[in-house]
This record gives C-alpha cells, sequence and structure tokens, in this order.
C-alpha cells in the first residue's frame, strides 16, 4: 500500500521539474509532462537522473513511458523512497 | 587514397587485427551496468551465424531486410548478417517511447511497404507489432525476433559488388514517399577512408573511438562504428539513454578508455556544459581526446567555447574540436577543417545574411551572428555554392551547397524522382545554405523544410501526417514546420485547422502528445486555426511555406495561440 506523499516530496519533484524546464513554469499535480509543461524525451530523462539524485533512488527506465503527470511523477518517487527507506 | 572495399572486405580485414567494440551499459536501476567486448573476429563470425539463420528463414539475394533494433550490438550483427546474406540491409528508427507502438508500426509500415521490404528484424516485443502491419505490407514475408535467430555460420556467401547497395537508411517516414538513402559499398569507403584519412582525422595505431549516438543516425553508424572499423581501431559504444540521463557517462568513457575520437551534435556538448556537475569533474580525464567532431545540426560557437572552458581542467584542448558538415546523402561527412587549429569562426550581420543573402562583418549597430568554418570538401570530392539557377555564387555569398564526387549516394531507394531531384547532373544538390569564405565552408541554413531537433532531422510531413487523425482535427490540413534563429534551437510550429468537433484546448494537447509519443519532440506551438486557413494548391496539398509566412504575420500582428 503506498503511503500518500508528503508535501516536502510534492515540493522536492516540482522543483526539480522547474529547474530542468528551460522556461518557466508552474506544474500542478494534474499537469501533463510533455503536453502541459513542454518536457520533450530528452528531458524527460534527465528529470529523472534529477530525482535519482535528489531522492536517492534508481528509477527504472521501464516504467517512465507510463507516466504522464507530475502526480504519477509524485507517486512513483514515493513508493521508491518508502522501499529504500523499508529496505535499510 | 586507399583501395575501395566492400563491407565484407572491411570486416574480414578488421577481424584479423586485434581490436573490436566494447558495448557499454553504465550501471543504474535496471542492471549494475556491464562493459562487454566484441572483437571484430567475433563480431564476423556472429553475423555469419544471422547470415545462415536468415538464409534458412526464406531471405533471398537482393531482399530489403528491415532492422529496426535500438541494441547496438544486436544492430550491427544483424547488419552485417543481412548483408552476408546476399540481402540488403535498411536501418529504421526504433520508437522513441512505448507510448504510441500501434501509430509507431503503422508509420513504419508505410516505409516498409513503400520499400518492398521481405523481412524485419526486430526485438521479440516489436514483432508482436510488426505482425499487425503485414496485412497492410505485401512483401513483408517475414517479422523475425533477433533472439531467434542463430544457425551454423554461412559458407557460402554470396559476392558482393563495390557498386551494389551497401545498406539503405531510412530518414524519413512520410507516408507518401519514405526516403530511404541508399548507399554502395565503394560511397562508404570513400567517405570513411576520407574522414580517417591524413587530410581528416589521420586515423592511427592509438585511436580509439568513444560515442553514443544512435546507429540508425549517420553520424553513430558510418562514422562511429565503421569508422574504427575500417580503420581496425576499437570503438567504444554507449547507449544514447545513457548519455542524455547522465552526459557525465560519455566523458567517464572517454577517461576510462583513453578515448581519442568522440563525434557528437552541438546539443550534446551543450548538455554537458549544463548537466555535468562540479563535482563530477574529479575523476576525468580528456587529455587523450584528440578529435572531438561536431556535426550533424547547426554548430553554435558559444556552446563550444563554453565546453572548452568548462574542461579544460580536466584536460581538454579547444584545439580538439572539428567542426564539420556533412548529411546521409553524401554517407556522412561532406567538409573537414584542418585538425587541431583553433575554431575558426565569421561574425556577419544577420540582416544582411537574411536579406541579402551576403556574409559581411558585423559592425557595431547590426544583429550580429557567429558562423562556424566547417572546412572543405573532402580529398577526390568537390563542393559547390550555387543560385536557384545552378550558377556558381561569389565568395561570401550565400546558396545551396552543392556537392559531387565518390561518396554521393546511389539515390533514395526506389523513389526515382526524388532522387532525380536531389542529384543533377552528378551534383547532389542538399538543400541547406552556405558560403565560402578563405576556402572554407559557412553553413547558414537550409532551403528545404526539415526541422532539426537534438541533432536528429525530421521531416514535416511526418509530423503533419502523425496529428492527421486526431479527433477535431480536419484530415490533410495539418502544416509543421520549424521557425529557426541563429543560435537557438528550433521552434516547433504545428497549424491545424480544427473541424470544429473538438475544444481547441484538447486538440492542442492531443497534438503536443502524439509528436511526443512519437518523436520525443516538444511542439513549441500549437496554432488550431478555422476551416480554410492552411494554404493549399489546387491538386490540395498544403502549401508550408506559404502557411509559414501567414503564421508568421498573423504573429507579428499580435495573434496569440498556445
Amino acid at each position: 500500500m503506498p503511503e500518500p506523499a508528503s508535501d516536502a516530496l510534492v515540493d522536492g519533484v516540482i522543483d526539480v521539474l522547474k529547474n530542468v524546464s528551460r522556461r518557466p513554469i508552474e506544474p500542478a499535480l494534474d499537469s501533463d509532462l510533455v503536453a502541459d509543461l513542454g518536457f520533450d524525451s530528452l528531458q524527460v530523462l534527465e528529470v529523472i537522473a534529477e530525482l535519482e539524485d535528489r531522492f536517492d533512488i534508481s528509477i527504472p527506465l521501464n516504467d517512465v513511458p507510463s507516466t504522464r503527470t507530475v502526480a504519477q511523477v509524485v507517486e512513483q518517487v514515493a513508493a521508491l523512497v518508502s522501499e529504500r527507506s523499508n529496505a535499510r | 587514397m586507399k583501395i575501395a572495399r566492400t563491407l565484407h572486405d572491411a570486416l574480414a580485414q578488421a577481424a584479423r587485427a586485434d581490436a573490436g567494440y566494447w558495448f557499454v551499459a553504465p550501471s543504474n536501476a535496471d542492471n549494475a551496468g556491464s562493459h562487454v567486448y566484441r572483437s571484430y573476429a567475433d563480431l564476423r563470425e556472429r553475423s555469419l551465424r544471422v547470415a545462415s539463420a536468415l538464409r534458412g528463414a526464406g531471405v533471398r539475394t537482393g531482399d530489403l531486410v528491415a532492422l529496426v533494433l535500438p541494441d547496438a550490438e544486436q544492430f550491427l550483427t544483424a547488419l552485417f548478417g543481412a548483408s552476408f546474406a546476399g540481402a540488403t540491409p535498411a536501418s529504421l528508427y526504433p520508437p522513441v517511447t512505448v507510448a504510441d507502438v500501434p501509430r509507431y508500426v503503422e508509420l513504419t509500415g508505410s516505409i516498409l511497404r513503400a520499400a518492398a521490404a521481405r523481412a524485419v528484424v526486430t526485438t521479440p516485443a516489436l514483432a508482436t507489432e510488426f505482425e499487425s502491419a503485414r496485412s497492410s505490407c505485401p512483401d513483408l514475408m517475414f517479422v523475425l525476433s533477433f533472439d531467434a535467430l542463430d544457425a551454423p555460420p554461412l559458407h557460402d556467401v554470396p559476392p558482393c559488388s563495390l557498386d551494389a547497395i551497401a545498406f539503405v537508411q531510412f530518414t524519413s517516414g512520410s507516408t507518401s514517399a519514405p526516403k530511404g538513402v541508399a548507399l554502395s559499398h565503394r560511397n562508404v569507403a570513400a567517405n570513411v577512408d576520407a574522414i580517417n584519412g591524413p587530410a581528416g582525422l589521420g586515423t592511427g595505431a592509438d585511436d580509439v573511438a568513444v560515442s553514443w549516438l544512435p546507429l540508425n543516425h549517420d553520424m553513430g553508424f558510418v562514422g562511429m562504428a565503421l569508422g574504427p572499423l575500417y580503420s581496425t581501431r576499437p570503438g567504444v559504444l554507449l547507449t544514447p539513454q545513457a548519455f542524455v540521463k547522465r552526459p557525465v557517462e560519455w566523458l567517464r568513457a572517454i577517461t576510462r578508455y583513453r578515448g581519442t575520437i568522440s563525434f557528437a551534435p552541438n546539443f550534446a556538448y551543450d548538455l554537458c556544459v549544463r548537466r555535468v556537475k562540479d563535482r563530477d569533474l574529479d575523476g576525468l580525464d580528456l587529455s587523450s581526446w584528440r578529435i572531438a567532431g561536431c556535426g550533424a545540426e547547426p554548430i553554435h560557437g558559444p556552446t563550444l567555447a563554453a565546453f572548452a572552458e568548462k574542461f579544460a581542467p580536466v584536460g581538454f584542448h579547444s584545439s580538439s574540436f572539428l567542426p564539420c558538415y556533412g548529411l546521409a546523402e553524401h554517407v556522412l561527412a561532406a567538409t573537414l577543417p584542418r585538425r587541431g587549429r583553433p575554431t575558426r569562426t565569421n561574425v556577419v550581420s544577420a540582416d544582411a545574411l537574411t536579406s541579402q543573402r551576403i556574409a559581411v562583418p558585423a559592425n557595431g549597430c547590426d544583429r550580429a551572428m557567429t558562423l562556424v568554418a566547417c572546412g572543405t570538401a573532402l580529398p577526390d570530392h568537390q563542393l559547390r555554392i550555387v543560385d536557384n539557377d545552378g550558377r556558381d555564387v561569389a565568395d561570401r555569398h550565400v546558396g545551396e551547397i552543392v556537392l559531387a564526387g565518390p561518396s554521393v549516394m546511389l539515390g533514395y531507394y526506389r523513389q526515382p524522382a526524388l532522387t532525380a531531384d536531389a542529384i543533377r547532373d552528378g551534383w547532389l544538390h542538399t538543400g541547406d545554405l552556405g558560403y565560402v569564405d578563405g576556402g572554407e565552408l559557412f553553413v547558414c541554413g537550409r532551403s528545404k523544410d526539415v526541422i532539426i531537433a537534438n541533432g536528429r532531422k525530421y521531416h514535416p510531413q511526418d509530423l503533419e501526417w502523425a496529428v492527421d487523425d486526431l479527433a477535431g482535427a480536419r484530415r490533410g490540413r495539418s502544416v509543421a514546420f520549424a521557425v529557426s534563429e541563429a543560435g537557438r534551437p528550433d521552434r516547433v510550429v504545428v497549424v491545424v485547422e480544427s473541424s470544429g468537433t473538438s475544444a481547441s484546448e484538447a486538440l492542442t494537447t492531443a497534438v503536443r502528445r502524439r509528436v511526443g509519443d512519437l518523436f520525443g519532440l516538444y511542439v513549441d506551438e500549437v496554432a488550431i486555426v478555422p476551416s480554410g486557413t492552411v494554404a493549399r494548391t489546387t491538386s490540395g496539398k498544403v502549401q508550408r511555406a506559404l502557411t509559414r509566412e501567414r503564421y508568421q504575420q498573423l504573429v507579428e500582428s499580435g495573434f496569440s495561440c498556445d
């Protein structure tokens, strides 16, 4: 059962998205990465690398294509973070 | 000049040397990282096994075998395998994402149909998808999974002529006329040997090539895979995803393997400047890197300067930069500068360049543009700059770049009309604009309406086709184009005529999503326009140039679109 994401985690994800974007964006949970926020396939990989560094997780590339919205990114990061802390 | 040889001869020669490819996968969540070595002898042996399996499956001499393989080792093995089997290998782009595979298969199916492909070799997952394309591709007899291609090595390799097609590289999937660049063995040898030769890279016994470029791209396949093979030197190949995710992996590979030759488009150098963190500089040593090639898209002087500055402390020499110009229709390279010298630039007036088509030095009050010199034509090749009537223009006057010599492609595969348009009296019309100054080529634009992003050329027809069936869009009334400005990435614009059945906002989102899914591109501006806005010819074809003009007038007059 995934735990609800903390505000800090949501803020962290949004911060990464803003840093990676080359234009000013205001991501909301229901924003679509491509259609609303303007990330191309290269920038999506950049987002992944930045999320991995910030949250100390490894994001499997296989899961990436199904990720569309900020909420889905948050959910995936939250699951990986809790997996990591459970493993410790 | 070296004696021309076929792909088969080049691989046989390389197989006798103590060299091969390193296939590098950095560690990530999916695996622990690996460095797999395959000697050229091993690659040849495996390719002969694939050749035998292809024959066994029913592939015959002269068949077009389409390769849709993202994995570098599989791609190279299948390409040589198909060639040894007497077939014509063709490389196609694998899907960018798995978000819209059915539409991808439909697009790729149109290429397979026009090319009369007899077989497609792909991954097990995509093989299942390609089965569905068979009904619309009457010539497609075999959908083969690479993993299943194994049989005792082929012994009776059919003879191979220097003037036969070595491979076909598809650059476009537009439904009406897919462009597959057909290159002969002679073409390939002429270009690769000129690149490696004394006037080019001067490739020698200590060279090691390192690359992350995709192999369905001319610079990745010809430059960074065939380049080392033809000179019997090692080639280290990373995946494009590994590089884009963490650009420092490219520089780490150069450090680890003492890489000497590595080519990449401008955007890759930019990614390194922006994304390699200061703490990642520790442990890098780029002092071995003597040729840092840059091409495949417009070269931005300030990007190269920023890269040189950032990486000088870890041994990068700015004189290693080799800005060059080329295109798939000319195998790979068309011009190369003298190696080991500082990058030469022209600072010209942007206004004079666009309005009078002359490169005049910028004075204080002009908008200035910095253009990078890309060198001279390869030995035994010719370059001219011509006006619209095909007449040579004077130095510093802008015209179309045309090329002649042994690297000019045989033609577009099964597209005689397109070929006749591209090659006139032996001269390849590149569609790119440039001028010559001090004997060197400066590239300053393109006359063909291609869109360039991240080192790859996208054909507007493909984007238009991709959005054509979206709900709320009028069929055959979409236009895609790039708005280019020097020193900045192209802005991608898609104009869609609305049928009035969907909200503009929903259609805008759908356009962005479709183009993102199929091409990995972000559409900077989607203009949803009323019926009748898109200019068309009397025969009903969209007029891209006129639509772009109208669009730009609208934007200047303050019309806002998303």
